[in-house]
This record gives C-alpha cells, sequence and structure tokens, in this order.
C-alpha cells in the first residue's frame, strides 16, 4: 500500500474529568473503584498520537491500524478511531489482559504488532492517562528492536523517514529517524479533531477485530495480571491537609507589614 | 468535555454507538467553540459569527444530518438528529434554530419537494456551511393561521412574480438563498429566491428579549421574479409546509431537552455549593422538590423524545405524536429555565449563569413552529374528532 504505514495504540481509560472525589482505593486489595457514571474514554496522549498518524495520513497517505488492549472495551469509545479517520481497529480484548503492569502491556502489544506484519512507524502517547507511568511505548520498541522518539510536538514523513520535534526542557529539537520506529507523543502536538458524522457513519460499516492472547502467541499466563514483572505493593489516597494561617495587625497597612514579615519567614519571598 | 449528561432513566444504554459518537461530538464542539462566544453574543445581540461557525459545522455534519448523503448530507438517523439539537440548544438556542432551519425547513423542502437539479445545485452548498438558507412562511399579519397568507405569486410567463412580507424567520436577513411560500392560484407554492434579486430585501429585526445570538429578520418582497426553475414542483399545499414544520418540531422537541439540562444542570451544582443560614441550599426540603421536578419532567422528555425518534425512524410517527413531543418538553424546558432561575436568586439574573438565556429563547420557542395552543388544538382533534382551530362568530 502506497504512504506510510502505522500503528497507534490506544488506552481505554477512565475519564481524568471525573471529580477526584469519585475515584476511590480498596486498600485490602490494592485497586481502584470507580462508580458507574465515570464513563470510559481514549487517553487523552494516545488520542494525540492518533492526532499525530493522521497528520502524516492527511499528507503523505498510508494506512492506520489502531491498537487497544484491555477488556469489555465500550466500542464507541475505541471506535472513534476508525471515524477520525483510522483504517483499522485491532482489540486486544480478554479478561486475562486485566490488572497488567508496563511490561505485560507493552508485551502484548509488540506480540499484537509483530502480527500484523510490515508498519513503518508506531505511535504511542507520552504516557497513559490513568497510570502515567510512561513506560508502554519505549517498552514496545525495546521489544521490536527498533529505535524510539519520545516526546513529540510535531512530526512530518519524509523520504521514507519520520523528522520529529521533539520537547526538551527549554525548547525542542529535531531529529529524523528512518522507519521503522515508534514515536511517543505529548500534548504539544494538538488536540485530536472532531470525529465527523461522516466519519462516524463509515465507522459504522468497519468491525473490529478481537485477538485472545493465543491470537498473538501468548499464553494467559504471560499477559495481564499474570504476566507481570513488577508488584503493586500499596496503592492509596494521600491525605490533603489544607492549613490556612491569619496574619493579623491593628491596621490595615501593620498586617501588611506582618504579611510581608511572614512570608520572607517562610522564604517565599 | 465537561458536561456528562442528565440520563436517570439510563437512557444512554438505549443509544447505538454511532449516535452516542456523534452525540459527543457536537458536545465537544459545542463547549470548546460555541460556548465562550454566547455570554457576549447574546448581550450584545450580536449574532454569532456564522461566517465562521456555518462552515465547521458542515464539516462535522451537523446541517442537513440527516439528508441522504449523495446529497451532501450525513445519512444520519432522527435519534442522531434529536442529540445534535439538543446538544446545540444546551448551549444556545439561536445557534439550534439556525441548525434545525438549515436541516428541517430549508434542506429537507429541496430534497423531498425539488427537482434533481434543485438538489443537487443547492443541498451540497447548504450541508457544507457556506452557503445559508432561510424559511420564509410567517407573515406580520399571519402566524398561526398560515392558510391566510397574503403573499402572492403570479404566474408571468415563464417566471412568477412575488409580492408580500415576511417576519420572524430565522437567518433572515444573513441567507443566500429563501424558501419563500406565497399564494399562488393554485395553491400554497415554496419558491427559491436567492439573495440579491432585485426588489427582495432583508432586514434585521433588534431589540429582542430572545434568541439574541441568532439572526431573525424581516423580508419584503416587491415584484420580485423568479424562474420557473425556482419553484419547488411538488410544493403545491399546505400539507409540504407542515411536513416541513413537522421536521423542526421533532428537532425542538429534543432542543427545548438540551435547554433544560443546562439549567437543571446549573440549578443542581449551585444549591449544592451556594449556602444560607448556615447550609447548603440544596439541604432544603423545597429546593429539593424543586430540582426532584426539574429532574423527572426532564426524565419524561427524554423518554417521549427518544420513542418519537425511533418512530420516524421506523415510518411510524404521526404529526400529531410530533406535536405532543414539542408542546410537551418545551412547556418543561420553560418550566426547568424558570425554576433553575429562581433558585439560583439575584445570581439566576445574571449572564454569568445560563438559566435567564435560556429562558428568554425558550420564550420564543413556546410559540413559534406552532405555538403551545395550536399544537394542544391539534392534540385536540386527535383525540375528539372536533377541530377547534377556527369558529363562526
Amino acid at each position: 500500500m502506497p504512504g506510510v504505514n502505522m500503528i497507534v495504540c490506544c488506552k481505554q481509560v477512565p475519564d481524568p474529568e471525573a471529580p477526584p472525589v469519585v475515584f476511590k482505593v480498596d486498600p485490602a486489595t490494592n485497586k481502584m473503584t470507580l462508580p458507574p457514571e465515570v464513563k470510559p474514554v481514549i487517553g487523552q496522549y494516545d488520542e494525540f498520537a492518533m492526532e499525530a498518524a493522521l497528520r502524516i495520513k492527511d499528507k503523505a497517505g498510508g494506512k492506520i491500524t489502531i491498537l487497544s488492549l484491555g477488556n469489555k472495551l465500550a466500542r464507541d469509545v475505541v471506535k472513534k478511531t476508525l471515524a477520525v479517520g483510522g483504517d483499522e481497529l485491532i482489540l486486544l480484548e480478554d479478561e486475562t489482559f486485566e490488572e497488567g503492569d508496563s511490561w505485560s502491556t507493552a508485551h502484548a502489544l509488540a506480540m499484537a504488532i509483530k502480527k500484523t506484519g510490515e508498519y513503518d512507524l508506531i505511535f504511542c502517547g507520552r504516557q497513559s492517562s490513568d497510570w502515567d507511568a510512561g513506560q508502554v511505548g519505549l517498552g514496545i520498541a525495546e521489544i521490536l528492536g527498533i529505535p524510539a522518539v519520545p516526546l513529540a510536538r510535531r512530526v512530518e514523513a519524509v523520504d521514507g523517514k519520520v523528522r520529529v520535534e521533539r520537547v526538551i526542557p527549554d525548547g525542542y529539537e529535531i531529529v529524523e529517524v528512518g522507519f521503522p520506529a515508534l514515536i511517543t507523543v505529548t500534548s504539544e502536538l494538538g488536540s485530536l479533531r472532531y470525529a465527523a458524522l461522516k466519519g462516524i457513519m463509515a465507522a459504522a460499516k468497519k468491525q473490529p477485530i478481537v485477538w485472545k492472547p493465543s491470537d498473538i502467541g501468548l499464553e494467559p499466563s504471560q499477559v495481564g495480571a499474570a504476566g507481570r514483572r513488577t508488584k503493586l505493593a500499596k496503592l492509596f489516597q494521600p491525605v490533603k491537609e489544607a492549613k490556612g494561617e491569619i496574619i493579623e495587625g491593628e491596621t490595615p497597612a501593620e498586617a501588611g507589614t506582618n504579611l510581608a514579615i511572614r512570608l520572607r519567614e517562610a522564604k517565599i519571598i | 468535555m465537561a458536561f456528562k449528561g442528565v440520563d436517570y432513566y439510563g437512557i444512554e444504554e438505549l443509544l447505538s454507538d454511532e449516535e452516542k459518537m456523534f452525540r459527543d461530538t457536537v458536545r465537544k464542539f459545542m463547549e470548546d467553540e460555541v460556548e465562550p462566544l454566547v455570554v457576549n453574543s447574546f448581550h450584545k445581540e450580536e449574532p454569532l459569527p456564522l461566517e465562521d461557525l456555518a462552515p465547521k459545522l458542515g464539516e462535522l455534519g451537523m446541517i442537513g444530518p440527516q439528508i441522504p448523503q449523495q446529497y451532501g448530507g450525513g445519512g444520519a438517523n432522527h435519534i442522531q438528529e434529536g442529540l445534535l439539537c439538543q446538544e446545540v440548544e444546551r448551549v444556545d438556542g439561536a445557534l439550534r434554530s439556525f441548525v434545525e432551519v438549515q436541516s428541517g425547513l430549508v434542506m429537507y423542502p429541496i430534497w423531498q419537494f425539488g427537482t434533481e437539479e434543485q438538489k443537487h445545485k443547492w443541498l451540497p452548498q447548504i450541508a457544507s456551511g457556506k452557503t445559508i438558507g432561510c424559511f420564509a412562511l410567517t407573515e406580520p399579519n399571519h402566524g398561526s393561521d398560515v392558510a391566510a397568507m397574503e403573499t402572492v405569486a403570479k404566474k408571468d410567463g415563464d417566471s412568477w412574480i412575488l409580492n408580500g412580507a415576511k417576519e420572524w424567520i430565522s437567518e433572515g436577513s444573513t441567507a443566500d438563498i429563501s424558501v419563500v411560500y406565497a399564494r399562488a392560484e393554485d395553491g400554497i407554492r415554496a419558491f427559491l429566491v436567492p439573495r440579491g434579486t432585485e426588489g427582495y430585501t432583508q432586514t434585521f429585526m433588534d431589540k429582542k428579549g430572545a434568541m439574541r445570538c441568532g439572526d431573525v429578520g424581516q423580508i419584503s418582497l416587491n415584484d420580485v421574479k423568479v424562474p420557473e426553475e425556482n419553484v419547488l414542483p411538488q410544493s403545491t399545499r399546505l400539507k409540504q409546509v407542515f411536513m416541513c414544520l413537522d421536521q423542526a418540531r421533532y428537532g425542538i422537541s429534543w432542543g427545548a431537552i438540551g435547554a433544560a439540562m443546562s439549567c437543571y444542570e446549573t440549578a443542581l451544582n449551585y444549591a449544592k455549593e451556594r449556602e444560607q443560614f448556615g447550609a447548603p441550599i440544596a439541604s432544603y426540603q423545597l429546593v429539593q422538590q424543586d430540582l426532584v421536578n426539574m429532574l423527572t419532567e426532564i426524565t419524561k422528555a427524554q423518554l417521549l423524545a427518544y420513542r418519537l425518534g425511533r418512530l420516524l425512524d421506523a415510518g411510524k410517527a404521526r404529526h400529531q405524536q410530533i406535536s405532543m413531543a414539542k408542546r410537551n418538553n418545551v412547556e418543561m424546558a420553560r418550566m426547568c429555565a424558570r425554576t433553575a432561575r429562581s433558585l439560583l436568586g439575584a445570581n439566576g439574573c445574571s449572564y454569568d449563569y445560563p438559566p435567564i438565556r435560556h429562558m428568554g429563547n425558550i420564550e420564543a420557542v413556546y410559540t413559534y413552529q406552532g405555538t403551545h395552543f395550536i399544537h394542544t388544538l391539534i392534540l385536540g382533534q386527535d383525540i375528539t374528532g372536533i377541530q377547534a382551530f377556527t369558529r363562526e362568530l
């Protein structure tokens, strides 16, 4: 197929815009519990990754395959990637994929990418919007043995290579890398485009491909919770205490002076 | 997206993936691109910048969603069209009017009653948002009794000559193309009149207390010459006019839910935060009663609109059922707007909160596309078999 052959990894996460108060931790099981009103969404950084791939497709053409891993994935959430312009959606969907860590997730995604065959570029968000570990993308590149460029804010495919502007602490640098390569994308790239009605109606005609562990050459013991290489020792919600201090004075001017003294003592000014 | 919906009865579970996805697209677009503009536009009575917004609406499929894709539409079902209206009116009723006028009152008659040439010429450009249409039916002296319209069309060789005046026309002063209804010898006919036609003038109506984010205009027709090719050949009776109005009334029944959702959500959040007598006002029984009444009425309205949408998709809906949904849901939104406004106390009079805007807009909706009373009489006639619109005096 002419153009750039791309894979985008998108994770379904609980809506990060839900108020923090609804997120509860069960200390007995070290698991987070969510009320049903918190709807799933595609992680925000993964949406940026999808937009990066779409921009390359806009200019250079090609194909975008979306990979998503989990269990009971909401079709109206994951199919958004098709509605905005993705070509194929592969779901690694099975209860055994649940409760994985960065390693088991990266491993399963890498095996699925191998199964898809030839590819030029893989896009991931810089980190997930729930656990924020930021390791899966780079883990996939390591397992596949391909170069990785993290924190892309702009991408452009040029003559069999990709030119990446990647964010660094005081600006950005431009990196070029040949195909195949993996790129993680950050928020500076820009939001995912809207899913237009025509795209939504076209996506309705496409059915996701569902793969179980055996479809990607893995045993259930190698994925999800069973495949973890790390152990979650403790999951807890920190207690936030907001302490206030009233600075007083006989007059407003004196209170102001006292405030300045107190701020200086605290080394704030 | 900031808004998570009002869904006490699990209606979300009744929606298809495609219906939810389109709803979410519209919701996000309205929050991102329109909501920041609304307060200033309403305050100054300066219509939202359609030259910028309409092409974006068109690109997303928000204009003429139900029109077949071969004519530039989206091929959506009635639930998607309804959810579109809900999400647009949740932010602003005038923009919902714009969307519904384009889809139900301009594109629909061209699609249903026009020639293939007219469909291919006009529908794609209106769907794109690059051409704006209006529906010129109401007159200064004739609203509900549309059959008595005074605008006339006389045959003149291969053309028609139109004379008359139209008023309270959404997009009336800015439309590029107007569907003008006029009385001809053989019945009420529909004419496509482009902006700039000699004798055809469009004027913005200001000093309104409602729909201040939208264009509402007057149109005057003085010996306006319209070629035969601009006549919609299959629109020859009032029946076709009412078929168009049914489209818009259906959209209104969903739009009203959006306005009510906005008012309810505002009131609920406010009541939980606002403290009086040492406690949030949401802790007082009378306030809880108001909130419960709003939620109950919204839920009933959602079920009415949802079922109506499915009936329309199945080709089983009767126009009287559309009247019931429009009548009930607009009255429901009117109650919610007033209740929310009063729950917010003096703050409810500020444009910092949406209920006062919805309250103004919904007053207009209460009497347009068939007044509340007219829909009552449509239903009354349906169940008794006796028409009560006119009587001998």
